[in-house]
């Protein structure tokens, strides 16, 4: 298996007034081509910034990031944005739909930005909703969908640009156990298919689903455990 | 880049269309203003248009002279008091003045002209000389104009207007056929083709142009005179000095004394337009800037709500990697195409005002006026939407991901 990321030493310190916030403190970690990834720890402990981290949303305080061999602590804005839409897929815990677009619509949107003609946009955006199993919701808005659903279309978005790696934080979080378990199955199924995937969530019984299990305290890897 | 353009316009108009009544509320300034510069615009170009067509009666290089200033300045009772002018003035004036072509001298009065029951009232007569032909626009449609035999024999032939030729004669041809200035017999032997308004004021087609010398014996031997002096083209201000200079010397003036004469140009005439005409355009000019200001100050308000609003979108965008300059692009589009929105209706308001304006002052909307207004609209939207779109384009994407 092949190197997709490597952190090493990464910091990410906040200043909140006064204080300094070690969200993240000398974390060092190797990620590889089709991993599934569980990410855990108590609140706060600095998940959500690591997920951000090696998102490209974040950059770090300190440290080395590399992604497939490029150095993502050195990039500019604009390679920022570019890998975040080529490589990268985003699932949030409040899905991060845009209300006024039709389920379509929002999967086509990633595609937009990579400049993409748009009647290959909509074949792929349809595809990706075939792939989560929403074929025939593709016309409804997002408030005509339930938690579940939502959820399912912003996988779909996150799959559309064929990315290097999915990053779901607390994917299930807002959605009820039966919702979740559709959740798992697809995220579950998009692995089989040789997808790279790290999910941060708070549900040991979720967390099972993957092969790899990093525990966060206090900004530090305090556990990376190996289950498969 | 073009087919961001397009993406980026799709957004706008969803987000527009999306707040229809609010974004057209705040387009209301920018269509006002846009309403107000094109108005002006047309108004200004039609004004221009018939005061060109009618100045055209007054030749550049033709003087009026008369007892009176035409746009005043002097004491009512020092103008009434000066002298008459006098036929013999014209001769004299055609023989002393190197730069004078001809002088036609001008007696006019009001009278009703009629043919057996039919009649026109108000109608302008004139009392002059074959000369006047050249001082003026006199197109002879049918006919001819009255001769220098007819000057000097006082015969009763009269040249009338359009407006008399149809009134009394409808279809016939009125040439030969007798008529009644008040309650004198004279025999039409021309007609003046169709003239117009001069500046929307008084028509030139209700005149009756008939012999001085008849003028005077049945008329008026004493009525004002005026002198219509037509001047070498090429030289009109010296030949002005002349004029007066000779005019001077006809009415033996000492050098301290004043003119007790005027000498009218179409100057004058151009000076007193100008005045209204830049007037009309600052008032426009200072309700334009002022509505555009407004409008625009409004719009960069809408923008930063909007901006506020839709900060979990901007998130969004720039998670799934829209760049900077791509969110810029898109709130700045918006705000572009709100404002050429309200450009556009203004635009369509005035195009129907123009309308009604052209029943009053033959008028179009100039194309380089609709040209102005989208280049206005495009500038107030960018300079109005270019701070809230800047903020939307650094927000930062995991705190606008956050916002609640
Ligand atoms: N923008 C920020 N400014 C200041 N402190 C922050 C910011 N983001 C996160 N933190 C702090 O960093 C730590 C880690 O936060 P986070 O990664 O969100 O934790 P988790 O997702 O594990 O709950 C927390 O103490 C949090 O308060
Ligand atoms: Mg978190």
């Amino acid at each position: 298996m092949s190197t997709l990321i490597s952190l090493k030493n990464i910091r990410k310190i906040y200043t909140v007034g006064l204080e300094k916030v070690h969200a993240l403190d000398g974390v060092d970690l190797t990620i590889n081509h089709n991993e599934y990834i569980s990410v855990m720890g108590p609140s706060g402990s600095g998940k959500s910034t690591l997920m951000n981290m090696i998102g490209c949303l974040d950059t770090p305080t300190s440290g080395q990031y590399e992604f497939e061999g490029e150095l993502v602590h050195k990039m500019d804005d604009n390679q920022l944005a570019s890998i975040r839409n080529r490589k990268i897929g985003f699932v949030f815990q409040t899905f991060n739909l845009l209300p006024k677009l039709t389920a379509l619509h929002n999967v086509e949107l990633p595609l937009i930005y990579a400049n993409v003609i748009r009647k290959e946009r909509l074949k792929k955006a349809r595809e990706a909703l075939e792939k989560v199993g929403l074929q025939d919701r593709m016309h409804h808005r997002p408030n005509e969908l339930s938690g579940g659903q939502r959820q399912r279309v912003a996988i779909a978005r996150a799959l559309v640009t064929n990315p290097a790696i999915i990053l779901a934080d607390e994917p299930t979080g807002n959605l009820d156990s039966k919702s979740g378990d559709e959740i798992m199955q697809v995220l579950d199924s998009l692995f089989e298919l040789g997808n790279t995937i790290i999910l941060v969530t708070h549900e040991e019984y979720i967390a099972k689903h993957a092969h790899r299990t990093i525990n966060l305290f206090d900004g530090k890897i305090s556990k990376d455990t190996r289950t498969k | 880049m073009i087919r961001l353009l397009l993406e980026n316009f799709q957004i706008a108009v969803t987000a527009i269309v999306g707040g229809k009544i609010r974004a057209l509320l705040t387009a209301l300034g920018i269509v006002i203003g846009i309403l107000s510069v094109t108005l002006m615009g047309t108004l200004i170009s039609g004004l221009d248009q018939s005061f060109e067509k009618s100045m055209s009666f007054l030749g550049r290089d033709v003087f009026f002279l008369s007892r009176f200033e035409w746009f005043g300045g002097q004491e009512w009772w020092e103008v009434r008091n000066r002298p008459k002018f006098k036929l013999d003035y014209v001769d004299k004036l055609k023989e002393q003045g190197k730069r004078i072509e001809t002088v036609a001298p001008v007696m006019e009065r009001g009278l009703d002209v009629s043919r057996g029951e039919e009649s026109v009232v108000g109608v302008r007569i004139f009392g002059t000389t074959p000369e006047y032909q050249r001082t003026t626009v006199v197109n002879i449609k049918h006919g001819r104009f009255i001769t220098e035999g007819e000057v000097r024999s006082g015969s009763r032939h009269a040249v009338i207007g359009w407006d008399i030729a149809d009134g009394l004669f409808g279809n016939e041809n009125p040439i030969g056929k007798d008529i009644k200035l008040g309650n004198h017999r004279f025999t039409v032997i021309g007609v003046v083709e169709k003239q117009g308004k001069f500046l929307g004021l008084f028509s030139l087609d209700n005149q009756v142009v008939i012999p001085i010398g008849t003028y005077q014996r049945l008329f008026a031997r004493r009525g004002w005179m005026r002198m219509n002096v037509k001047v070498d083209a090429d030289h009109v201000n010296e030949a002005e000095d002349e004029v007066r200079g000779i005019m001077r010397r006809l009415r033996g003036l000492h050098p301290q004394e004043k003119d007790n004469f005027a000498i009218n140009r179409q100057e004058a005439f151009r000076k007193q337009y100008n005045m209204i005409k830049y007037a009309i355009g600052g008032t426009g000019i200072f309700i334009t800037v002022l509505s555009l200001l407004v409008g625009g100050i409004g719009i960069m308000n809408i923008m930063f709500v909007s901006v506020k609003e839709r900060t979990r979108e901007i998130g969004v965008r720039k998670a799934i990697g829209a760049t900077r300059n791509m969110i810029l692009g898109q709130f700045l589009l918006e705000a572009v195409l709100i404002c050429v929105l309200g450009g556009a209706i203004g635009m369509g308001l005035a195009w129907g005002a123009s309308f009604f304006i052209d029943k009053f002052i033959p008028s179009t909307m100039p194309v380089w006026l609709a040209i102005i207004s989208v280049s206005l609209s495009v500038v107030v939207g960018v300079i109005a939407g270019l701070i809230p779109s800047y903020k939307a384009a650094n927000m930062n994407p995991i705190e606008a991901l956050r916002y609640e």
